[in-house]
């Protein structure tokens, strides 16, 4: 590489800058024994030691398990990403950038139809090209794969049919990338082309030649995928309500939009063993996955991820052409590399599923909110991916963080013939949040009151249960709502606005970390492994699974290590990207990193944290608990003097044994209902947000432009700020492209009509408001340090709080999202022939005046608000189970309480006939309840 | 994206460039002219009509004044728009084209003579093989059009240049070169429909330059562009007004994005005797977008209204 | 998609004598006389730090200078940028010394996943030097033709401006890179400091 960034030690010789600074290239640690350049004691930053143990941190959500483990080094400082060298100088390594010796370019066949028998594969042409070095169709590799165990229904290769325009038939793989291309027009395909389906609601019915076949499992001959039903609470409740909402949604499917395109190397070295480089935020699911469809073990697979150019959960299934580039690798005899172009990425998708949510919502006299019926019904397109779970979560993610009379919900997951829908930030909780946050202000709308208060007032408390059963811990959602109220100056704007300009509330709750670990069943492995290790040099490495895409996990495990052993980051080595010297971890999704891998890294750092101490004692003869661990210096608590540096400890605990080497793991504790889905949403944490959005709207054109948010998560304990900050304000940015831009557009013929970076609309700089991101701490129990997940949650409020800050700028709710300008200005041209008024200037604003009903909810909220403190503080240790605020006795069952609390997961047979869109899905009988199915 | 192979030609004269495509017509060889590339290059990447040789302007001196009154073919937008010399309107219509990255490399020429834009149009060749091709771009298979089906006759690819109206209003005058001479006509008689004629350019034909009436420092204007972002987008619609400074009765209103070519509207305008209202409801009536490109055509057309109102506002 | 409707991919276009000043150095390499920009720099020049993101001018992922100007090198024909002075990603640091821009990316959250640094780190460096005073508006305006999926872009401006005030000599790097981490307690030839009487 030319003229490049070099800062390896020694690069700057003796130069001197200009300021008669030492040159980089100096190394920054002395060796063993130098002496270093401040041989005095610097004290511990006490700013960043918690009260409890004898530090100036204020701990206003209490103390935490792990207090003692904090030394002040990292955590919750703003953190510079340990491998932001390698990205600000262009040395990290992405998808298409591993470049291996004598490596060849595959590229993919893809089907033009979208749904069709693949009659015949004629690869004859291709092969005879000079230049083509190997040729593969699903017949060389028959193993089905799927990122759930219970829905394996992916081909690294169309085996019998295809399923959408862009589905995988076959692959190439030639000398060059002309080569290569040209060869893939020369294999002929023969189709017989089938009936597809586009509109999800026809996925309901029954067909001919449904997309998969599921055997004894299949409901019907429908193209459902998935059925849900849930059902909690008192349904009487919902009677004769004081306001309730109904809305009628409509989401437009969205894609990741990250900026790398899929790449994949593929490279069976000398030993026959498979080198698989991949961005990849799952590298273990993709492991599993290759294993068996290249039908070899685990053991000679080596995944190794590269930097992931952005994931967002588009970049967490095994790809088939992951496959492809194994198997092309397998016949040439070289290594392959596969790089997408952007239609293709689009093509493979896993974006948010287009929904159509229907939401009714009801409050009853005291302005509770007596009940959610949610029902939901999306387009899961050609595969089931992440589905079967997004199917649940489209309704048990709405269960808090308010304290529900009754929740009903109905969910299907149709498959079209569309590129598959799968996880994406925010996972199934996005939609039907936005539906029902917006259902909240009009409820607030019809009762007089504020929103915000409506909220606080009903709000479930710290450790609690929500109806649904999800364990809740801690729970910053009160003080998010008050933080943002306070800095958009809510109260002097809300309802006060001109015409054109408008504010508006949203929240978000989100799990954070997946409780089931969906390959383990039964086996109790746990979800996340670390290992350390630090030889006589006194670097630490830290082996994890862990897959940073760039939200900064590698660095949240460093400086979790880092806390723990008082040393500066730089001496924390993580090594994360194989998976032959990485333990085993889930990946990055459910947002589950940080929580877990964190809380694994701790354990083991704590358990060389031991080791040393253990040596100091031996040599200091103070008990450990004396011992004072700072920035490499081990101390005497009550006399500082007395003491011993970190490589003097370090290599007398290294006698006789070398390297200390330990291992730290975490797996959730046991948690949940027993209900069918009842581990569907479970999570040792949940995290919560609240989001003030102000807006202009065009009332001429319907150009609407977001202006400011007021952005508050509560993420338990920020370890990074800067991190956390970076997260929120992106997931604002990712968010307003849903509620504003950004959609998969499917045209007439169902073919994707904009799969590329111009024509699917990211926002840019200028669409980006001002965005103040609040951090909240509430502190989490059982997270490491305290904290919680700040990647996903984020992203949920911005939805429902710029939704609802249009209706508050032109008093007119669109349903039907994202809100491109056609479709504001088609609802105001609507509601100006609806008033009969002819100059969009006369519109009528919305405006409030309080009921009597709002003083109500300030004094409930005022009470609340003691009452969560204390059981924040774990003053109040009582059980508090969803419906204490109806007047329920936590102690007792609700079920003994009253007549017709119920918990169910089937309809009845009465229920049946009142069912909403995707609860038709229960009216068809699966295949084994009607003898077939096979 | 790999190119498709082609020769890339890069002559240093004007004369030079007139005599390679005069030779490649000669010898029956299909050529395509480069300006900044930013259209034609995701075309080529694309498959999307691409020819074996291609010629490229990028090299030729001489052809990128900016003054009031003239302004080269191969004008940076950027330079167009920052550079201080090119009249107001003319500046305020390049800094709304696209991105600021984008306007580095894109040309007045290559703006004026931007292809026709298409959502079955504008996608890779796998895509358009899908819906077997389309008119504009057939391969050979003579296939229909597949915004308006069972009509096999015109394109209705839409025409999204954003300097077009405003150089319109300002009547100026573009200058062709080729291989039989030089030419000039008014830039609104330039553009023929429909989405594949495009313009009047013949083979080897390509523009020199525009030129701008000697008053053109006494008039002003506005234009209004419909995008959903603010960088990146295309105009949905676009409408550009000028009138003399201190005359209203010198009103001229141009439109873009709605058609296959930018329109001016004298018609319009003169029906209206100076009512903005009155000009604004007879364009909407005179124009008829198709869905072929990110918005709906009914809004657009709507939009138009708004839009022109707006550019005509003082 | 046989025959002509495809368009033929092969054979290759003549390859030609393709040099520049690449971050510095002369490079000369043959490429085919119709090789786009980026394709000579990632394939045959050797910097990978100019990325692909999609390769039609929107997200700016390939931003590099061509003497000194930010060009998007997926819509440059190589040969035009023959005998120019090319500037990647791999050369913005001043020998051992990161520039202050890639220093603020990195300390100023600026870059997540990294995949659109390199192209934001050239634009920026293009907008300081002719500006080293930037309003957040001029900044926007510079950067609106890179598209980050996962900053939000608010922390990228904070970077270009922390960056703008080094280059204006009004602040210096928050952290050169220079003994950034002094050991303060080297292990020295001396025993562990002992308590009389202490010892086990």
């Amino acid at each position: 590489m030319s003229g490049g960034y070099k800062q390896q030690p020694g690069g700057g010789g003796n130069e001197t800058r200009k300021d008669g600074k030492r040159v980089a290239g100096k190394q920054s640690f002395s060796p063993p024994g130098s002496g270093g350049s401040k041989p005095e004691m610097s004290p511990r930053d006490l700013d960043f030691i918690p009260e409890t143990v004898g530090g100036k941190e204020k701990q206003p959500a209490g103390s935490h398990i792990h207090d003692r483990a904090r030394t002040g080094t990292t955590v919750g400082k703003r953190t510079t990403l340990v491998d932001a060298n390698a990205k600000v100088t262009g040395q990290a390594w992405y998808g298409d950038d591993v470049r291996l010796p004598n490596a060849i370019i595959g590229r993919i066949v893809r089907s033009p139809h979208h749904y069709a028998k693949v009659k015949s594969v004629d690869t004859s042409k291709a092969e005879k090209l000079p230049g083509v070095l190997a040729v593969a169709t699903g017949d060389d590799a028959p193993n089905s794969f799927g990122v759930l165990p219970v829905t394996k229904d992916e081909h690294a290769m169309a085996v019998e049919k295809v399923r959408h325009v862009g589905d995988l038939v076959a692959c190439v793989a030639a000398i060059d990338e002309a080569t290569a291309r040209e060869a893939v027009s020369l294999i002929e395909v023969e189709y017989e082309v089938l009936d597809s389906i586009h509109d999800m609601k026809k996925g309901l019915e029954d067909v001919d030649e449904p997309i998969h076949w599921r055997g004894k499992y299949h409901v019907g001959t429908t193209n459902v995928q998935k059925r849900v039903f849930q059902e909690f609470g008192d349904r009487s409740m919902v009677e004769n309500p004081n306001a309730s909402y109904h809305g009628k949604w409509k989401f437009m499917g969205v894609n990741h939009g990250f900026t790398e395109p899929h790449a994949v190397v593929a490279h069976w070295d000398s030993n026959g063993r498979l080198q698989l480089y991949t961005p990849q935020q799952v590298p273990h699911y993709a492991h599993r996955a290759l294993a068996t469809v290249l039908d070899v073990p685990m053991h000679q697979v080596n995944v190794i991820r590269t930097f992931v150019g952005g994931g967002f959960g588009g970049k967490s299934d095994p790809f088939p052409h992951e496959m492809c580039a194994a198997i092309l690798s397998r016949k040439s005899g070289r290594p392959v590399r596969i790089t997408f172009d952007r239609e293709e990425v689009f093509w493979v998708n896993r974006g948010r599923h287009p929904s159509h949510i229907e939401v009714q919502m009801y409050a009853d006299e005291e302005a509770r909110i007596s009940g959610f019926d949610i029902d939901a019904l999306i387009d899961g397109g050609g595969f089931a991916s992440f589905g079967h779970v997004t199917s649940y979560y489209n309704g048990v993610l709405a269960t808090a963080p308010y304290e529900l009379g009754s929740f009903h919900y109905t969910g299907a997951r149709v498959w079209t013939n569309k590129p598959a829908s799968g996880a994406m930030r925010g996972h199934g909780a996005v939609n039907t949040r936005c539906a029902v946050e917006v259902g909240l202000d009009d409820m607030s709308e019809q009762l007089q009151v504020d929103p915000i208060d409506l909220r606080l007032a009903n709000l479930l408390p710290p450790h609690s249960r929500t109806i649904s059963g999800f364990r809740i811990t801690s729970n910053g959602m009160r003080q998010a709502l008050q933080r943002v109220r306070e800095g958009s100056d809510w109260d002097n704007k809300f309802r006060k606005l001109p015409l054109g300009k408008g504010i508006g509330i949203g929240c978000g709750f989100f799990i954070s970390g997946s409780g089931l670990p969906i390959h383990w069943d039964p086996n109790k492995f746990p979800h996340a492994t670390v290992h350390i290790q630090i030889d006589m040099d006194g670097g630490v490495t830290v082996h994890t699974g862990a897959a940073d895409i760039g939200q900064g996990s590698t660095t949240a495990v460093a400086q979790v290590v880092a806390e723990v052993l008082a040393l500066p980051i730089e001496m924390i080595h993580v090594r994360s990207h194989e998976s032959d010297t990485s333990p085993v971890d889930l990946g990055s999704y459910s947002s589950r990193v940080t929580f877990m891998n964190a809380n694994a890294a701790i354990r083991a750092a704590l358990e060389i944290k031991e080791k040393i101490l253990n040596a100091a004692w031996d040599a200091l003869g103070y008990h450990p608990d004396t011992l004072v661990l700072n920035d490499r210096r081990i101390y005497y608590k009550h006399d500082p003097a007395i003491g011993m540096s970190y490589l003097q400890a370090l290599h007398k605990a290294q006698e006789d044994k070398g390297a200390l080497i330990a291992s730290g793991a975490y797996r959730s504790p046991p948690m949940g209902g027993v209900h069918k889905g009842a581990a569907a949403g479970l999570a040792p944490a949940y995290s919560f947000s609240a989001y003030v959005a102000e807006v202009d709207v065009d009332i001429e054109t319907g150009l609407i432009k977001c202006t400011d948010v007021w952005a508050a998560h509560d993420c338990g304990k920020a370890l990074n700020p800067m991190a956390v900050e970076g997260q929120i304000i992106g997931s604002c940015h990712m968010g307003l492209g849903q509620v504003l831009s950004e959609q998969m557009v499917y045209g007439r013929t169902g073919h994707l009509q904009n799969p590329n970076l111009l024509e699917y609309k990211i926002p840019s700089v200028h669409e980006m408001p001002n965005v103040t991101p609040i951090i909240i701490e509430s502190c989490d129990p059982e997270g490491p340090f305290g904290a919680k997940e700040a990647g996903e949650g984020p992203l949920l409020p911005i939805l429902p709080a710029v939704v609802n800050a249009v209706y508050d700028a032109i008093g007119i709710r669109v349903n039907d999202l994202p809100l491109t300008p056609d479709k504001v200005w088609a609802a105001i041209a609507k509601k100006m022939k609806l008033e009969g008024i002819d100059d969009p200037a006369d519109l009528p604003v919305p405006r409030l005046d309080f009921s009597e009903l709002q003083s109500k909810l300030v004094a409930r909220a005022a009470e609340h608000e003691t009452r969560d403190k204390r059981r924040q503080k774990s003053e109040d240790t009582d059980a508090y189970v969803n419906g204490v605020l109806f007047g329920f006795d936590p102690n007792v069952p609700l079920e003994d309480q009253v007549e017709g609390w119920m918990s169910s997961d089937k309809p009845t047979p009465e229920q049946l006939a009142e069912l909403g869109l995707a609860g038709t899905a229960w009216l068809k009988e699966e295949q084994r309840n009607m003898g077939g199915g096979n | 994206m790999l190119m498709p192979p082609f020769e890339l030609h890069r002559p240093s004269t004007v004369e030079e460039a007139c005599a390679m495509a005069a030779s490649l017509i000669e010898s029956g060889q299909e050529f395509d002219w480069i300006a900044g590339g930013t259209d034609l290059i995701p075309n080529y990447k694309w498959h999307i009509n691409t020819k074996p040789h291609v010629i490229s302007l990028a090299r030729i001196e001489g052809v990128s004044t900016i003054s009031m009154n003239e302004i080269g073919c191969m004008a940076r937008l950027h330079d167009i728009a920052e550079g201080g010399n090119a009249h107001p309107l003319i500046s305020e219509a390049a800094s709304k084209v696209a991105s600021s990255l984008i306007r580095r490399h894109a040309t007045l020429g290559g703006n004026l003579c931007l292809d026709t834009r298409c959502f079955w149009y504008n996608q890779a060749e796998e895509w358009r093989s899908s819906i077997d091709w389309c008119h504009k771009c057939d391969c050979g298979t003579g296939s229909d059009c597949r915004v308006i089906p069972n009509q096999n006759t015109l394109c209705v690819a839409t025409y999204q240049g954003d300097l077009a109206p405003n150089l319109m209003v300002l009547n100026a005058t573009v200058h062709l070169i080729g291989p039989k001479g030089a030419r000039s006509v008014l830039l609104h008689d330039f553009y023929q429909l429909d989405g594949m004629t495009r313009n009047i350019l013949e083979p080897g034909e390509f523009m020199l330059k525009i030129t701008l009436p000697d008053d053109v420092a006494d008039w002003t204007g506005s234009y209004r562009k419909l995008r959903v972002r603010e960088s990146w987008d295309f105009p949905e619609a676009g409408a550009a007004a000028a009138w003399k400074k201190g005359d209203r009765g010198t009103l001229r209103v141009a439109t873009t994005a709605l058609e296959s070519i930018p329109r001016r509207h004298d018609e319009e305008v003169a029906s209206a005797n100076g009512d903005v209202k009155a000009i604004c409801d007879a364009i909407y009536k005179s124009t008829k977008p198709v869905n072929n490109t990110a918005l709906p055509p009914r809004y657009r057309r709507n939009m138009i209204k708004v839009l022109v109102k707006r550019a005509c506002e003082e | 998609m046989v025959g002509e409707e495809h368009v033929s991919m092969i054979p290759a276009a003549p390859s030609e004598v393709w040099s520049a000043e690449v971050n510095g150095q002369s490079q000369e390499v043959l490429a085919p006389s119709n090789a786009i920009l980026l394709d000579v720099l990632r394939d045959k020049a050797g910097c990978l730090g100019v990325k692909r993101g999609c390769d039609m001018g929107t997200c700016g992922c390939c931003t590099v200078l061509i003497d000194g100007e930010p060009r998007l090198s997926c819509l440059t024909m190589a040969q035009d940028a023959s005998g120019c002075e090319i500037t990647t990603v791999e050369g913005l640091a001043d020998g051992a010394h990161l520039a202050p821009i890639q220093q603020c990316f990195a300390d100023h959250g600026g870059s997540q996943c990294g995949f659109c640094t390199p192209g934001f780190l050239i634009t920026s460096q293009a907008l300081l030097t002719k500006n080293p005073n930037p309003s957040d508006k001029e900044i926007a305006c510079a950067i609106e033709g890179n598209l980050c999926r996962c900053t939000g872009y608010q922390q990228i401006i904070e970077s270009i401006q922390a960056a703008a005030s080094i280059h204006r000599g009004e602040s210096e790097l928050a952290n050169p890179a220079s003994d950034a981490h002094p050991d303060p307690h080297p292990s020295g030839p001396e025993e562990p400091t002992m308590p009389p009487g202490h010892a086990r």
